[in-house]
């Protein structure tokens, strides 16, 4: 029930909401209390889920394997409560701010409930289609603000993902193809018994569809002009909450279903995951805009992720789910709090660069550290050099531009943005010095959220 | 009716003959594919799309205002397409209310069935106009894009 809410409560709002204006601020208001509302369901359904393990509803009475299954298990309400919460920032920063186009709450609540599907859907069908709901409603916001650059970065952001939306549907169809079947359990069965190089093409499908999602460095061509063209709340949307997608599909796809690929093809994401690191460090270091800067620093961010995921293992998965919340937190900070000024704003922004470069009183410290633990446990000197490297990097960058932007006078930027606009990206980074204060939450969840991913997949040990 | 003018020559008046009597058949084809939707091929969504065909020519013979001057019912596509999603989800979640799992139909599969001549009654068939008017919605509003983009291009 509360499953099934989750979903209709975000689809019928948003699309009630699509017709009104949303320049009106009651409309506006409606959406971010949806959102809130959204919120709120799902805490409930992790309480229940962490609490009695997973919820599972198969529609319409049909058996198995007919009816499509929906499951909400630790993974999927993690980073579907993540990226509600983060998607819900946004949409109260831009109605403080003032919405500047019809459609755009409506678009922001649609977002979410197409990320809410495919977070809770154990199906790979209908999680296509929850995918194309997301992006859809992404690839109109990412055109929000109507300016030449916004259209530009909105038509890169298309024409690309389209693509891979094209490759992710093409795995689906060779999946079922060699299985008989979308649903996802019985497809990572039946994988063990098909012929290697069929499971190994489908299984590179997949991973370039989602590398495209995230960003990943020989994927990330159409990242900088997304992200630095869009404005900052869609910006903080794209990175921090459909980014997710990328993530979860990373791990679910990877870990769930593929299990003996992903450890095949170990080295070749350490590799790819490393070359992420130092390009995205090394080019952000270059860069003297804020959102460009962004842009390339979440390059290197999701590199970490990949890293974790190559070495696999219980450890490396746990690093990999607490990156990614670590991350997708960091980046909504930052870029919301690009665009403000005024007081609180540079110290929360110094939080989510601390967070980012993994510094103590921030929960990227966290993230580093078990990615370090990952490190010692695979054995491996070049790793835990390129762990060093890649956060000092990531301290010059997220510095060099904090002193531009926050210590400079500069009379003309001195104008100070709305309150309620600086508490939101304030109201982020207490949660990110919260995450790494008391770390134990965020670390229980995210081992558990590994423990139902790997006990549902046969091949796993 | 508004004239199309500046680039090329206005259309046949065959193809604007075409255009006018398109529409009303093809609501009639596809309220039949609605029918005979579940046991033959026939579905909310095929149906959609054939009167979006219909309505697409009569935009391309006369031209985005010519056409919402003929059919003032397309001015109103993004309520038509909203009002059918929201149908559609209706009968997707309404099962909810009585404790069943979403998307269970009424009657269920092997129990008898009302029948009105040819027309099959089950909720199914609102979910199937529910996609109906989502699919017409959404294309015309593509149209309606399409065609003003072109407008513009000539003033």
């Amino acid at each position: 029930m509360l499953l099934s809410i989750a979903l209709l409560l975000p689809w019928v709002a948003g699309a009630v909401l699509l017709i009104a204006n949303g320049r009106n601020r009651a409309v506006a208001w409606l959406a971010v209390s949806t959102l809130v509302a959204t919120l709120v369901v799902l805490a409930f359904l992790a309480a229940e889920v962490y609490g009695n393990g997973n919820v599972r509803v198969v529609t319409g009475h049909w058996p198995e394997g007919i009816g499509i299954v929906l499951e909400a298990d630790p993974l999927g309400v993690t980073f579907a409560l993540l990226s509600v919460l983060v998607v819900t920032a946004a949409a109260a920063y831009e109605s403080v701010g003032g919405v500047r186009t019809r459609t755009f709450p409506g678009l922001v609540v649609i977002l979410a409930a197409g990320l809410n599907g495919l977070f809770v859907t154990a199906d790979i069908f209908s999680f296509y289609v929850f995918f194309e709901l997301a992006m859809t409603a992404s690839y109109a916001l990412s055109a929000y603000g109507g300016k030449r650059r916004q259209l530009r970065a909105a038509l890169v952001f298309t024409a690309v993902n389209l693509l891979g939306s094209f490759i992710f549907v093409f795995s689906v169809a060779g999946a079922y193809r060699v299985t008989g079947t979308l649903a996802m359990e019985q497809i990572a069965e039946r994988m063990l018994e098909v012929n290697p190089n069929a499971v190994l093409l489908i299984a590179t499908g997949f991973f370039i569809a989602f590398s495209v999602k995230l960003g990943l460095f020989p994927f990330h061509f159409w990242l900088p002009t997304v992200y630095a063209g869009a404005r900052p709340s869609v910006a903080a949307i794209l990175s921090g909450a459909v980014a997710n997608i990328g993530a979860y599909g990373l791990l679910r796809f990877g870990a769930g279903l593929f299990p003996q690929q992903l450890e095949q093809a170990g080295l070749a994401l350490i590799i790819l995951g490393a070359v992420s690191i130092l390009y995205g460090g090394v080019l952000a270091v270059s860069r003297g805009d804020v959102a460009e800067m962004l842009a390339y620093s979440a390059i290197g961010q999701v590199g970490y992720v990949l890293v974790a995921l190559g070495v696999a293992g219980p450890v490396g998965l746990v690093t990999a789910v607490l990156y990614s919340v670590v991350n997708s937190l960091n980046k909504a900070l930052l870029f919301l709090a690009s665009g403000v000024r005024g007081a609180l704003v540079a110290g929360a922004f110094a939080i989510g660069s601390l967070s980012v470069a993994g510094v103590p009183p921030a929960a990227g410290f966290v993230g580093k550290l078990e990615l370090f633990r990952t490190g010692i446990l695979a054995d491996s000197t070049a790793l835990i050099v390129l762990l060093v490297a890649g956060s000092a990097l990531s301290l010059v960058y997220m510095f060099q531009v904090y002193q531009r932007c926050f210590w400079r006078a500069d009379p003309a930027k001195a104008k100070a943005s709305p309150l309620p606009q600086r508490l939101i990206a304030a109201g982020l980074a207490v949660l990110v010095l919260a995450g790494a204060l008391w770390p134990e939450p965020l670390l229980a969840l995210s081992g558990q959220a590994v423990e139902s991913l790997t006990s549902s997949s046969p091949g796993a040990s | 009716m508004v004239r199309r003018s500046g680039r090329g020559a206005a259309p046949d008046s065959v193809v604007r003959v075409v255009a006018r009597m398109l529409p009303a058949p093809s609501v009639m084809v596809a309220a039949a594919l609605i029918v005979k939707g579940y046991a033959e091929v026939g579905d909310g969504f095929a149906a959609g799309v054939i009167v979006a065909l219909a309505v697409s020519l009569t935009y391309v013979a006369v031209g985005a205002d010519g056409a919402e001057a003929v059919l003032p019912v397309l001015r109103h596509a993004p309520k038509i397409a909203v009002t059918g999603l929201l149908l559609a989800l209706a009968s997707g979640f309404f099962p909810l209310v009585y404790g069943e799992e979403p998307v269970s139909h009424q009657p269920a599969p092997g129990e008898p069935l009302t029948k009105f001549g040819k027309l099959e009654l089950f909720t199914q068939l609102l979910m199937d106009i529910g996609v109906f008017l989502l699919v017409v919605g959404v294309l015309v509003m593509l149209l309606h894009q399409f065609g003003r983009l072109r407008g513009e291009e000539k003033s």
